[in-house]
Protein backbone atom coordinates (compact mmCIF):
# COMPACT_ATOMS: atom_id res chain seq x y z
CA UNK A 1 0.00 0.00 0.00
CA UNK A 2 1.19 3.47 -1.01
CA UNK A 3 2.40 5.44 2.01
CA UNK A 4 -0.27 7.53 3.84
CA UNK A 5 1.57 10.87 3.55
CA UNK A 6 2.57 9.87 -0.22
CA UNK A 7 -1.36 10.17 -1.25
CA UNK A 8 -2.15 13.31 0.80
CA UNK A 9 0.75 14.92 -0.85
CA UNK A 10 -0.53 13.65 -3.92
CA UNK A 11 -3.69 14.47 -3.60
CA UNK A 12 -2.97 18.20 -2.29
CA UNK A 13 -0.68 18.50 -5.35
CA UNK A 14 -3.57 17.75 -7.28
CA UNK A 15 -5.95 20.46 -5.49
CA UNK A 16 -3.49 23.13 -5.52
CA UNK A 17 -2.31 22.30 -9.32
CA UNK A 18 -6.77 22.79 -10.27
CA UNK A 19 -7.58 25.33 -7.66
CA UNK A 20 -4.38 28.02 -9.27
CA UNK A 21 -4.94 27.19 -12.70
CA UNK A 22 -8.95 27.17 -12.35
CA UNK A 23 -9.13 30.15 -10.61
CA UNK A 24 -6.36 31.58 -13.13
CA UNK A 25 -7.80 30.78 -15.97
CA UNK A 26 -11.61 31.45 -15.26
CA UNK A 27 -10.11 35.33 -14.73
CA UNK A 28 -8.21 35.47 -18.31
CA UNK A 29 -11.50 33.95 -20.01
CA UNK A 30 -13.84 36.35 -17.75
CA UNK A 31 -11.51 39.31 -19.07
CA UNK A 32 -11.10 37.93 -22.64
CA UNK A 33 -14.41 36.86 -23.19
CA UNK A 34 -16.33 39.55 -21.15
CA UNK A 35 -18.21 36.43 -19.43
CA UNK A 36 -21.00 37.68 -16.91
CA UNK A 37 -21.36 34.28 -13.69
CA UNK A 38 -17.88 33.61 -13.55
CA UNK A 39 -17.04 35.39 -9.77
CA UNK A 40 -18.93 32.14 -8.17
CA UNK A 41 -16.57 29.61 -9.82
CA UNK A 42 -13.49 31.71 -9.84
CA UNK A 43 -13.91 32.47 -5.38
CA UNK A 44 -14.21 28.59 -5.20
CA UNK A 45 -11.43 27.85 -7.53
CA UNK A 46 -9.40 30.05 -5.59
CA UNK A 47 -10.09 29.39 -2.21
CA UNK A 48 -9.49 25.54 -2.95
CA UNK A 49 -6.37 26.96 -4.03
CA UNK A 50 -5.43 28.75 -0.65
CA UNK A 51 -6.56 26.01 1.26
CA UNK A 52 -4.02 23.78 -1.01
CA UNK A 53 -0.87 25.74 -1.03
CA UNK A 54 -1.35 26.27 2.67
CA UNK A 55 -1.42 22.33 3.41
CA UNK A 56 1.05 21.39 0.86
CA UNK A 57 3.66 24.56 2.95
CA UNK A 58 2.40 22.20 5.50
CA UNK A 59 3.22 18.61 4.50
CA UNK A 60 6.60 19.43 3.28
CA UNK A 61 7.00 20.02 6.77
CA UNK A 62 6.16 16.94 7.70
CA UNK A 63 8.27 15.81 4.82
CA UNK A 64 10.87 17.50 6.70
CA UNK A 65 10.73 15.15 9.89
CA UNK A 66 8.73 11.95 8.70
CA UNK A 67 5.94 12.56 11.09
CA UNK A 68 3.00 15.11 11.77
CA UNK A 69 5.21 16.99 14.27
CA UNK A 70 6.81 19.04 10.79
CA UNK A 71 3.45 20.45 9.87
CA UNK A 72 3.72 22.53 13.05
CA UNK A 73 7.63 23.11 13.89
CA UNK A 74 8.76 26.31 13.65
CA UNK A 75 12.25 25.05 12.50
CA UNK A 76 11.10 23.25 9.48
CA UNK A 77 8.52 25.97 8.35
CA UNK A 78 10.76 28.89 9.10
CA UNK A 79 13.23 26.54 6.49
CA UNK A 80 10.57 26.50 4.20
CA UNK A 81 9.46 30.11 4.29
CA UNK A 82 13.01 30.89 3.55
CA UNK A 83 13.61 29.19 0.57
CA UNK A 84 11.93 28.61 -2.10
CA UNK A 85 8.58 27.00 -1.30
CA UNK A 86 8.13 30.04 0.72
CA UNK A 87 8.44 32.40 -1.58
CA UNK A 88 5.91 30.04 -3.82
CA UNK A 89 3.26 30.26 -1.00
CA UNK A 90 4.04 34.43 -0.48
CA UNK A 91 2.72 34.46 -4.33
CA UNK A 92 -0.18 32.04 -3.96
CA UNK A 93 -1.56 33.73 -0.77
CA UNK A 94 -0.69 37.30 -2.80
CA UNK A 95 -2.50 36.09 -6.29
CA UNK A 96 -5.05 33.67 -5.22
CA UNK A 97 -6.52 36.51 -2.65
CA UNK A 98 -6.50 39.09 -5.39
CA UNK A 99 -8.26 36.97 -7.34
CA UNK A 100 -10.85 36.95 -4.75
CA UNK A 101 -10.64 40.74 -3.54
CA UNK A 102 -11.38 41.37 -7.38
CA UNK A 103 -14.25 39.11 -7.86
CA UNK A 104 -16.03 40.82 -4.79
CA UNK A 105 -15.20 44.19 -6.07
CA UNK A 106 -17.52 43.26 -9.17
CA UNK A 107 -16.50 44.55 -13.26
CA UNK A 108 -13.67 47.02 -11.71
CA UNK A 109 -11.72 44.48 -9.60
CA UNK A 110 -11.35 41.94 -13.13
CA UNK A 111 -8.35 43.36 -13.77
CA UNK A 112 -6.90 43.22 -9.83
CA UNK A 113 -8.10 39.57 -10.67
CA UNK A 114 -6.49 39.12 -13.47
CA UNK A 115 -3.41 40.87 -12.14
CA UNK A 116 -3.48 38.24 -9.36
CA UNK A 117 -4.16 35.24 -11.88
CA UNK A 118 0.03 36.53 -13.16
CA UNK A 119 0.87 36.20 -9.39
CA UNK A 120 -0.45 32.87 -9.15
CA UNK A 121 0.75 31.18 -12.35
CA UNK A 122 4.34 32.74 -11.54
CA UNK A 123 4.18 31.20 -7.86
CA UNK A 124 5.02 27.49 -10.05
CA UNK A 125 8.49 29.30 -11.32
CA UNK A 126 9.75 29.27 -8.07
CA UNK A 127 9.86 25.38 -6.99
CA UNK A 128 10.47 22.25 -9.04
CA UNK A 129 12.57 20.66 -11.89
CA UNK A 130 12.34 23.78 -14.14
CA UNK A 131 12.84 26.20 -11.76
CA UNK A 132 16.01 24.61 -10.41
CA UNK A 133 17.55 25.16 -13.82
CA UNK A 134 17.76 28.45 -13.49
CA UNK A 135 17.25 28.99 -17.22
CA UNK A 136 15.45 31.90 -18.19
CA UNK A 137 14.12 30.39 -21.60
CA UNK A 138 12.86 27.85 -19.90
CA UNK A 139 11.34 29.78 -17.50
CA UNK A 140 9.51 31.61 -20.06
CA UNK A 141 8.56 28.48 -21.80
CA UNK A 142 6.54 27.13 -18.45
CA UNK A 143 4.82 29.81 -17.40
CA UNK A 144 3.37 29.96 -20.90
CA UNK A 145 2.59 26.58 -20.70
CA UNK A 146 1.05 27.24 -17.78
CA UNK A 147 -0.81 30.31 -18.60
CA UNK A 148 -2.13 28.42 -21.63
CA UNK A 149 -3.23 25.53 -19.28
CA UNK A 150 -4.62 27.94 -17.17
CA UNK A 151 -6.43 29.65 -20.38
CA UNK A 152 -7.87 26.25 -21.34
CA UNK A 153 -9.06 24.86 -18.09
CA UNK A 154 -10.94 28.27 -17.44
CA UNK A 155 -13.20 28.16 -20.15
CA UNK A 156 -14.80 24.49 -19.15
CA UNK A 157 -16.79 25.67 -16.52
CA UNK A 158 -18.13 29.02 -18.19
CA UNK A 159 -18.84 27.53 -21.73
CA UNK A 160 -20.63 24.53 -20.02
CA UNK A 161 -23.21 26.68 -17.40
CA UNK A 162 -23.59 28.66 -20.68
CA UNK A 163 -24.36 25.86 -23.39
CA UNK A 164 -26.92 24.52 -20.69
CA UNK A 165 -28.81 27.43 -19.99
CA UNK A 166 -31.22 27.55 -23.07
CA UNK A 167 -31.07 31.57 -23.11
CA UNK A 168 -27.78 31.83 -23.37
CA UNK A 169 -26.77 29.15 -26.26
CA UNK A 170 -26.41 32.34 -28.75
CA UNK A 171 -23.81 33.72 -26.65
CA UNK A 172 -22.08 30.45 -25.70
CA UNK A 173 -22.05 30.06 -29.32
CA UNK A 174 -19.80 33.25 -29.77
CA UNK A 175 -17.47 32.21 -26.59
CA UNK A 176 -16.71 28.84 -28.22
CA UNK A 177 -16.23 30.22 -31.36
CA UNK A 178 -13.72 32.66 -30.15
CA UNK A 179 -11.98 30.39 -27.81
CA UNK A 180 -11.70 27.86 -30.77
CA UNK A 181 -9.80 30.35 -32.72
CA UNK A 182 -7.95 31.84 -30.25
CA UNK A 183 -7.23 27.71 -28.92
CA UNK A 184 -6.15 27.32 -32.71
CA UNK A 185 -2.77 29.23 -31.99
CA UNK A 186 -2.28 28.59 -28.27
CA UNK A 187 -2.87 25.15 -28.36
CA UNK A 188 0.18 24.26 -30.99
CA UNK A 189 2.50 26.75 -29.11
CA UNK A 190 0.90 24.31 -25.84
CA UNK A 191 1.84 21.35 -27.78
CA UNK A 192 5.60 22.61 -27.90
CA UNK A 193 6.20 24.16 -24.90
CA UNK A 194 5.09 20.42 -23.20
CA UNK A 195 7.69 18.82 -26.01
CA UNK A 196 10.14 21.79 -24.99
CA UNK A 197 9.66 20.73 -20.70
CA UNK A 198 9.67 17.02 -21.16
CA UNK A 199 12.96 17.02 -23.34
CA UNK A 200 14.95 19.08 -20.94
CA UNK A 201 13.11 16.81 -18.17
CA UNK A 202 14.18 13.32 -19.79
CA UNK A 203 16.81 13.88 -21.60
CA UNK A 204 16.27 10.57 -23.56
CA UNK A 205 14.28 8.18 -24.97
CA UNK A 206 15.60 5.52 -23.40
CA UNK A 207 14.53 7.39 -19.41
CA UNK A 208 11.29 8.43 -21.37
CA UNK A 209 10.58 4.66 -21.63
CA UNK A 210 12.96 3.02 -19.29
CA UNK A 211 12.24 5.09 -15.88
CA UNK A 212 9.03 5.73 -13.96
CA UNK A 213 9.01 9.34 -14.44
CA UNK A 214 9.16 8.74 -18.57
CA UNK A 215 6.59 6.38 -18.27
CA UNK A 216 4.09 8.47 -16.44
CA UNK A 217 4.71 11.32 -18.97
CA UNK A 218 3.74 9.18 -21.52
CA UNK A 219 0.78 8.42 -19.76
CA UNK A 220 0.41 12.50 -19.53
CA UNK A 221 0.90 12.61 -23.07
CA UNK A 222 -1.78 9.65 -23.53
CA UNK A 223 -4.68 11.94 -21.82
CA UNK A 224 -3.48 14.98 -23.47
CA UNK A 225 -3.65 13.26 -26.95
CA UNK A 226 -7.06 12.34 -25.51
CA UNK A 227 -8.18 15.84 -24.59
CA UNK A 228 -6.82 17.18 -28.01
CA UNK A 229 -9.41 14.47 -29.50
CA UNK A 230 -12.60 16.18 -27.85
CA UNK A 231 -11.15 19.73 -28.32
CA UNK A 232 -10.98 19.04 -31.66
CA UNK A 233 -14.35 17.83 -32.03
CA UNK A 234 -15.63 20.61 -29.88
CA UNK A 235 -14.09 23.07 -32.71
CA UNK A 236 -14.78 21.18 -35.93
CA UNK A 237 -18.84 20.23 -35.11
CA UNK A 238 -20.23 21.16 -31.92
CA UNK A 239 -19.29 24.76 -31.93
CA UNK A 240 -20.03 24.76 -35.95
CA UNK A 241 -23.50 23.40 -35.12
CA UNK A 242 -23.94 25.78 -32.10
CA UNK A 243 -23.11 28.78 -34.34
CA UNK A 244 -26.10 27.56 -36.90
CA UNK A 245 -28.50 27.38 -33.86
CA UNK A 246 -28.40 23.59 -33.38
CA UNK A 247 -29.60 23.32 -30.12
CA UNK A 248 -28.32 19.15 -29.97
CA UNK A 249 -25.00 20.51 -30.71
CA UNK A 250 -25.08 22.52 -27.01
CA UNK A 251 -26.08 19.06 -25.14
CA UNK A 252 -23.12 17.42 -27.00
CA UNK A 253 -20.79 20.39 -26.26
CA UNK A 254 -22.36 19.91 -22.65
CA UNK A 255 -21.07 16.42 -22.63
CA UNK A 256 -17.92 16.49 -24.44
CA UNK A 257 -16.99 19.48 -21.78
CA UNK A 258 -17.87 16.98 -19.02
CA UNK A 259 -15.51 14.35 -20.40
CA UNK A 260 -12.36 17.18 -20.95
CA UNK A 261 -13.20 17.64 -17.20
CA UNK A 262 -12.37 14.03 -16.64
CA UNK A 263 -9.39 14.04 -18.63
CA UNK A 264 -7.93 17.72 -17.40
CA UNK A 265 -8.50 15.98 -13.76
CA UNK A 266 -6.59 12.92 -14.36
CA UNK A 267 -3.66 14.98 -16.36
CA UNK A 268 -3.41 17.18 -13.22
CA UNK A 269 -2.92 14.13 -11.42
CA UNK A 270 -0.62 12.45 -13.42
CA UNK A 271 1.46 16.03 -13.06
CA UNK A 272 1.14 15.64 -9.18
CA UNK A 273 2.36 12.62 -9.13
CA UNK A 274 5.36 13.52 -11.43
CA UNK A 275 6.25 16.60 -9.81
CA UNK A 276 5.97 14.93 -6.04
CA UNK A 277 6.88 11.68 -5.70
CA UNK A 278 9.09 10.48 -8.77
CA UNK A 279 12.85 11.35 -9.34
CA UNK A 280 13.97 12.73 -12.66
CA UNK A 281 16.08 10.31 -14.66
CA UNK A 282 19.64 10.32 -13.81
CA UNK B 1 -11.71 6.49 -16.38
CA UNK B 2 -11.29 8.48 -13.72
CA UNK B 3 -11.41 5.75 -11.03
CA UNK B 4 -9.14 3.60 -13.46
CA UNK B 5 -6.13 6.72 -13.68
CA UNK B 6 -7.02 6.41 -9.92
CA UNK B 7 -6.29 3.48 -9.22
CA UNK B 8 -2.96 3.20 -11.95
CA UNK B 9 -1.50 6.48 -9.57
CA UNK B 10 -1.79 4.94 -6.40
CA UNK B 11 -0.26 2.31 -7.74
CA UNK B 12 2.57 3.94 -8.94
CA UNK B 13 3.05 5.14 -5.50
CA UNK B 14 2.68 1.79 -3.55
CA UNK B 15 5.71 0.36 -6.16
CA UNK B 16 7.75 2.82 -7.22
CA UNK B 17 7.92 6.55 -5.54
CA UNK B 18 11.41 6.66 -3.70
CA UNK B 19 10.87 9.92 -3.50
CA UNK B 20 13.93 11.69 -5.10
CA UNK B 21 16.56 10.59 -3.97
CA UNK B 22 19.82 12.45 -5.07
CA UNK B 23 22.08 10.10 -2.94
CA UNK B 24 25.61 9.67 -4.57
CA UNK B 25 27.54 8.10 -2.04
CA UNK B 26 27.82 6.55 1.31
CA UNK B 27 30.18 5.59 3.71
CA UNK B 28 29.85 3.03 4.84
CA UNK B 29 28.37 2.19 1.75
CA UNK B 30 25.15 0.83 0.92
CA UNK B 31 25.00 -3.16 1.33
CA UNK B 32 28.99 -2.89 3.13
CA UNK B 33 29.63 -5.44 5.73
CA UNK B 34 32.37 -3.59 8.33
CA UNK B 35 34.36 -5.05 11.21
CA UNK B 36 33.63 -2.69 13.31
CA UNK B 37 30.63 0.47 14.35
CA UNK B 38 31.97 3.31 12.27
CA UNK B 39 32.37 6.41 14.04
CA UNK B 40 30.82 8.36 11.73
CA UNK B 41 28.48 8.09 8.58
CA UNK B 42 29.32 10.14 5.50
CA UNK B 43 26.71 10.81 2.87
CA UNK B 44 27.40 12.67 -0.69
CA UNK B 45 24.47 14.28 -3.04
CA UNK B 46 24.57 14.96 -6.46
CA UNK B 47 23.41 18.36 -5.50
CA UNK B 48 22.97 20.69 -2.78
CA UNK B 49 20.59 19.64 0.10
CA UNK B 50 19.75 20.70 3.65
CA UNK B 51 19.44 17.77 6.06
CA UNK B 52 16.46 18.01 8.43
CA UNK B 53 16.47 14.88 9.66
CA UNK B 54 18.85 11.57 10.01
CA UNK B 55 18.22 7.99 12.18
CA UNK B 56 20.21 5.05 12.80
CA UNK B 57 17.88 1.77 13.17
CA UNK B 58 19.67 -0.93 14.38
CA UNK B 59 17.69 -4.38 15.07
CA UNK B 60 17.98 -4.22 18.67
CA UNK B 61 17.73 -0.61 19.67
CA UNK B 62 14.67 2.09 18.90
CA UNK B 63 15.81 4.46 16.16
CA UNK B 64 17.91 7.27 17.03
CA UNK B 65 18.30 10.87 15.64
CA UNK B 66 21.55 11.64 14.62
CA UNK B 67 22.86 14.81 15.75
CA UNK B 68 23.38 17.08 12.97
CA UNK B 69 25.72 19.62 14.41
CA UNK B 70 26.17 23.02 12.95
CA UNK B 71 25.75 20.97 9.25
CA UNK B 72 22.42 23.24 9.02
CA UNK B 73 22.71 24.66 5.65
CA UNK B 74 22.76 23.42 2.18
CA UNK B 75 25.50 21.40 0.77
CA UNK B 76 26.24 18.37 -0.92
CA UNK B 77 28.65 16.81 1.50
CA UNK B 78 27.56 15.69 5.87
CA UNK B 79 29.64 13.42 7.98
CA UNK B 80 27.56 12.55 10.99
CA UNK B 81 28.50 10.78 14.37
CA UNK B 82 27.55 7.78 14.58
CA UNK B 83 26.64 6.04 18.36
CA UNK B 84 27.39 2.34 17.95
CA UNK B 85 25.11 -0.20 18.72
CA UNK B 86 26.73 -3.77 18.76
CA UNK B 87 27.26 -6.20 15.28
CA UNK B 88 23.68 -5.80 13.28
CA UNK B 89 22.36 -4.36 11.07
CA UNK B 90 22.43 -0.18 10.64
CA UNK B 91 19.82 1.20 8.52
CA UNK B 92 20.41 4.98 7.97
CA UNK B 93 17.13 6.99 7.17
CA UNK B 94 17.92 10.73 6.11
CA UNK B 95 15.09 13.44 4.95
CA UNK B 96 16.20 17.16 3.90
CA UNK B 97 15.43 19.98 1.46
CA UNK B 98 16.54 19.92 -2.03
CA UNK B 99 17.47 22.66 -3.68
CA UNK B 100 14.92 23.02 -6.05
CA UNK B 101 12.07 22.76 -2.98
CA UNK B 102 11.60 19.44 -3.12
CA UNK B 103 11.63 17.44 0.36
CA UNK B 104 13.82 14.49 -0.30
CA UNK B 105 14.23 11.32 1.46
CA UNK B 106 16.04 8.09 1.11
CA UNK B 107 18.07 5.16 3.53
CA UNK B 108 21.28 3.60 2.72
CA UNK B 109 22.26 0.42 5.02
CA UNK B 110 25.53 -1.39 6.30
CA UNK B 111 26.13 -4.77 8.94
CA UNK B 112 28.56 -4.75 11.41
CA UNK B 113 30.04 -8.59 11.84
Amino acid sequence: MPDLWDVATVATQFALYLGVLAAAGVMLCAALFRLDRYRGLAVGFALTGLVAAGLSFALKGAALTGDASGMTDPEMLGLLWDTSPGVALGYRIAGLGLIVLGACLGQVGIWVAVVGAGLAVWSFNHVGHIAARDDLALDAVLIFHLAAVAFWIGILAPLRRLVTTRMDLPRAADVSHLFGRIASLVVPALIVAGGTLSYYLVGSVDALVGTGYGQSLLAKVGLVALLLGLAAANKLRFAPALMRGDERAAAHLATSITLEWAVVCAILLATAVLTTSLSLPT
Amino acid sequence: MKHHFLAAALSLLATGVLAHSPLKATTPADGAVAGAVPTEVTMTFMRDIRLTRVQATHADHDPVDLDLGDQTSFATGFALPLEGMGPGTYVIEWRGLGDDGHPLTGRFGFTVE
